[in-house]
């Protein structure tokens, strides 16, 4: 126990306060201990480490074409507005990482009202969903980040009857063919998106929500694209 | 109307937290009191190393005024290390992403910001931000402010336990901070976070080829490593502008309740630091029955308001209902209760990192966490959120044996009129450097929005009040850039400044006050002693605070966010 509980009889007088020079030389070799131990090493071992704590995480979550060419990031959103692929959430930004985030209107903005319904407008045209189908909330919202990959599960269902319409049936891979006068297709998309779904892992975090990317490659091959 | 069922993650998490924290706090107050702790064979030859090079030792206890100098001394090191490294961050090293040169009013304040531990940000990191100013010379600052902090308020407690006038070393302090407390947990923190899915790699940049053609850019670099020490010393800046609602730095509903974890971990566990350095542990729980009884009726507030559908949605035809009542700026994969745990967890620690948009928020959450920023102390910053809770307790203490006649004492200690003036030019250095800016800006035209005027708006009265909130307090969250323009000269300049006081005027209050207290004998406790570890006193110095607090930001609160609630503007 030193300069805590000092005060013992036999003490040694204290040693002199530090001159300017002093602390001039505490400052700048603190500053440089502290660059070198957390802004190189620490880093540098933590990466180290990462790579074999989960490599794929570490290395951004990354989705290769089969080719092995870089699709994205399962954990950035990016534009898939085709009318054969599943649709993310809007984003301010367009997606381009770079721009940082779009703001959201304030919450008694009367902007935001005319956002919501400018995107509701895109979704029902362009989307091609008619005006009686319900449209989740959560897929006219403009997310935090501007680049949410997760898509809440109705939103991602409501998109199925676009999606198969789009679809070229001679080209449909496998037992997802449409058998005539059946709708085996829709059922076909159905068990890809209710394989996709990512359920909370503690019952009542959250709601489930499909990850939008993975899911569009993995309809790629199913629908010949 | 509310069902506690999806509550129950939460409610385990704070009593986890609760459990923790009076072997942690025990922990930290080992740390402050240069007991041996695990690990000491390996830390004492490296940090008598470093005390070498920095040429002083642990026998160095320094008075109050050498303890102030050798904190502004590092501070003032760490801030002109990074205003000048952001105003040449394209020549340096790591300059890959092609970020120019800040203009020097933007490098005063993003170095202002990261040396107070308050990490607002003018910039977009992704274009305005070069990699070796990202990796390099921020974390400096992640770790040097939040030492700064804790190694103050060990200080202070010192204090009120010592009577030949000394502190302690700030230099030791701040070393066995990052050696023994910020380092090695932000490690193990970061690996966890890396498990839970966050990048961590040399690669700074991939180029993505997106399904409907053209590329995409996506950053990377050592992300966990940052947000861990972001979040555990209570920082909050962020690798990426959207900052904790990136899914790349917060990819799930875990690793959003893991890092509401580290984030609460310190300054929950303060108090118990504080029982443990007075070596009188009963006096910790009028402190933590304070924060807790603010934080969950701040948390419980919040989750309400979040929960009721917006009413300026109520035109919106064709759209199903959902359990977020405002959904906009939140993120899919965050719950209602644990992303709103993050949001208020966040701004009561002074972390000022952020899940959601702030600004999209409903107007009863932005006064919410608005609050939490006006009292600072509940649980507040890295050490310095305590030291604040300490000097309302003085104030408290004082008021309270002038109301009833006593002597005003604490722990033994003489409360005279020095530390009476002391604590109550902190606790106004605050509003005043709230509310005087924010008026220059307002009435000074300084205030631009995208169209080029100033609308009369609620919202973004609001906007300016938080800004300058969010500066003084040290804590970094922010409204939302789009309100009004906050990146003119004007807002750097005054907000620097702002931080600057927001930060030094309370540190220099905490040891002055820790000084005197330092000089003086201990009083033997007598008849007309306060008992000081008490239901009745925690009540007091709660409902205190809570006054106190609200009376200095009434009018301001009425202008910006009551109207907004009331008006619906």
């Amino acid at each position: 126990m030193s300069a805590a509980d000092a005060g013992s009889p036999n003490r040694a007088p204290p040693p002199p306060a530090h001159t300017p020079l002093g602390h001039l030389r505490a400052t700048a070799a603190l500053i440089a201990v502290l660059l070198l131990g957390t802004g190189v090493v620490y880093p540098l071992v933590v990466t180290g480490l990462a790579e074999l704590v989960d490599p794929s995480a570490a290395n951004g979550s990354l989705l290769y074409y089969p080719n092995g060419t870089v699709a994205g990031s399962g954990l950035v959103a990016q534009n898939t507005d085709a009318p054969y692929l599943f649709w993310e959430r809007p984003s301010l930004t367009d997606y381009v990482t770079t721009l940082g985030i779009g703001t959201d209107p304030g919450p008694t903005d009367p902007a935001l009202l005319a956002l919501l319904n400018e995107t509701i407008a895109y979704l029902r045209l362009d989307g091609n969903l008619s005006a009686n189908t319900t449209l989740p909330l959560w897929w006219i919202a403009p997310s935090a980040s501007s680049t949410d990959p997760d898509l809440v599960v109705p939103a991602v269902t409501v998109q199925i009857p676009r999606i198969a319409a789009a679809v070229n049936n001679s080209t449909v891979q496998g037992n997802c063919q449409r058998a005539f006068g059946t709708n085996v297709l829709v059922t076909c998309l159905l068990d890809l998106v209710n394989a996709h779904i990512t359920n909370p892992p503690i019952p009542d975090l959250g709601v489930p929500y499909v990850d939008v990317l993975p899911l569009d490659l993995d309809l790629l091959p199913i629908i010949a694209r | 109307m509310m069902d506690l069922a999806p509550f129950w993650d939460v409610i385990v998490l704070i009593a986890l937290v609760l459990c923790l924290a009076p072997w942690f706090g025990a922990y930290l107050g080992k740390i402050y009191l240069n007991r041996p702790t695990t690990g000491d064979t390996i830390l004492i030859p490296i940090e008598s190393a470093i005390y070498r090079l920095l040429g002083t030792s642990p026998q160095k206890s320094m008075r109050a005024r050498e303890y102030l100098f050798a904190v502004l001394w590092v501070n003032g090191g760490v801030l002109v290390f990074l205003f000048l490294f952001f105003l040449f961050q394209n020549g340096l090293p790591l300059d890959a992403t092609g970020a120019p040169g800040m203009r020097w009013d933007l490098a005063f304040h993003s170095a202002a910001s990261f040396t107070t531990n308050t990490d607002f940000t003018h910039f977009t990191n992704e274009s305005q931000l070069s990699l070796g100013a990202l990796v390099f010379a921020w974390p400096l600052a992640l770790f040097a402010s939040a030492a700064t902090g804790l190694a103050v308020v060990a200080a202070m407690i010192r204090g009120l336990v010592r009577k030949d006038g000394t502190l302690g070393n700030f230099y030791v302090d701040l070393v066995r901070s990052v050696t023994r407390l910020l380092l090695p947990l932000s490690f193990v923190f970061a690996l966890i976070l890396v498990a839970l899915g966050v990048p961590e790699t040399l690669r700074n940049v991939v180029i993505a080829h997106p399904l409907t053609g053209g590329t995409q850019t996506i950053e990377l670099g050592p992300v966990a490593s940052f947000t861990s020490i972001s979040l555990f010393g209570t920082n909050g800046g962020g690798f990426y502008s959207a900052n904790a609602a990136s899914p790349l730095a917060n990819p799930s509903a875990v690793s959003d309740l893991f890092e509401t974890f580290v984030m609460m971990l310190i300054p929950f566990s303060t108090p118990f630091a504080f029982g443990q350095i007075v070596r009188k542990r009963g006096e910790a729980w009028p402190f933590l029955g304070t924060i807790l009884i603010v934080f969950l009726i701040a948390f419980g507030v919040f989750v309400a308001a979040q929960a009721v559908a917006n009413p300026a949605l109520a035109g919106l035809s064709g759209v199903g209902a959902s359990t977020n009542g405002y959904p906009v700026g939140q993120e899919t994969r965050f719950g209602l209760a644990d992303g709103s745990l993050f949001q208020v967890v966040s701004v009561y620690s002074n972390v000022g990192a952020n899940n959601m948009q702030i600004g999209a928020l409903s107007p009863v959450g932005q006064l919410v966490l608005m609050f939490g920023m006006f009292t600072q102390s509940t649980p507040g910053g890295e050490g310095t959120g305590f030291g604040t809770l300490l000097l309302f307790a003085i104030l408290g203490i004082f008021v309270g044996g002038l109301m009833v006649g006593r002597t005003p004492e604490y722990l033994g200690k003489k409360i005279g009129t020095g530390q009476v003036k002391w604590a109550a030019l902190a606790l106004l250095a605050h509003p005043a450097a709230v509310l005087i800016p924010t008026v220059v800006a307002v009435a000074g035209g300084f205030v631009t929005v995208s169209s080029g005027t100033l609308p009369a708006s609620a919202h973004t009265f609001t906007s300016v009040l938080y800004e300058f909130t969010s500066e003084s307090a040290n804590n970094g969250s922010a409204l939302a850039a789009a309100n009004f323009n906050d990146t003119t000269p004007f807002f750097n300049i005054a907000g620097g400044i702002v931080m600057l006081v927001g930060r030094y005027v309370p540190i220099l209050a905490m040891l002055a006050v820790a000084g005197m207290f330092s000089e003086q004998g201990f009083l033997p406790p007598g008849p007309g002693t306060l008992k000081t570890a008490s239901a009745t006193f925690t009540i007091y110095i709660t409902l205190f605070l809570i006054v106190v607090t609200t009376l200095l930001f009434l009018p301001v609160i009425a202008l910006g966010p009551l109207s907004q609630i009331v008006g619906g503007v």
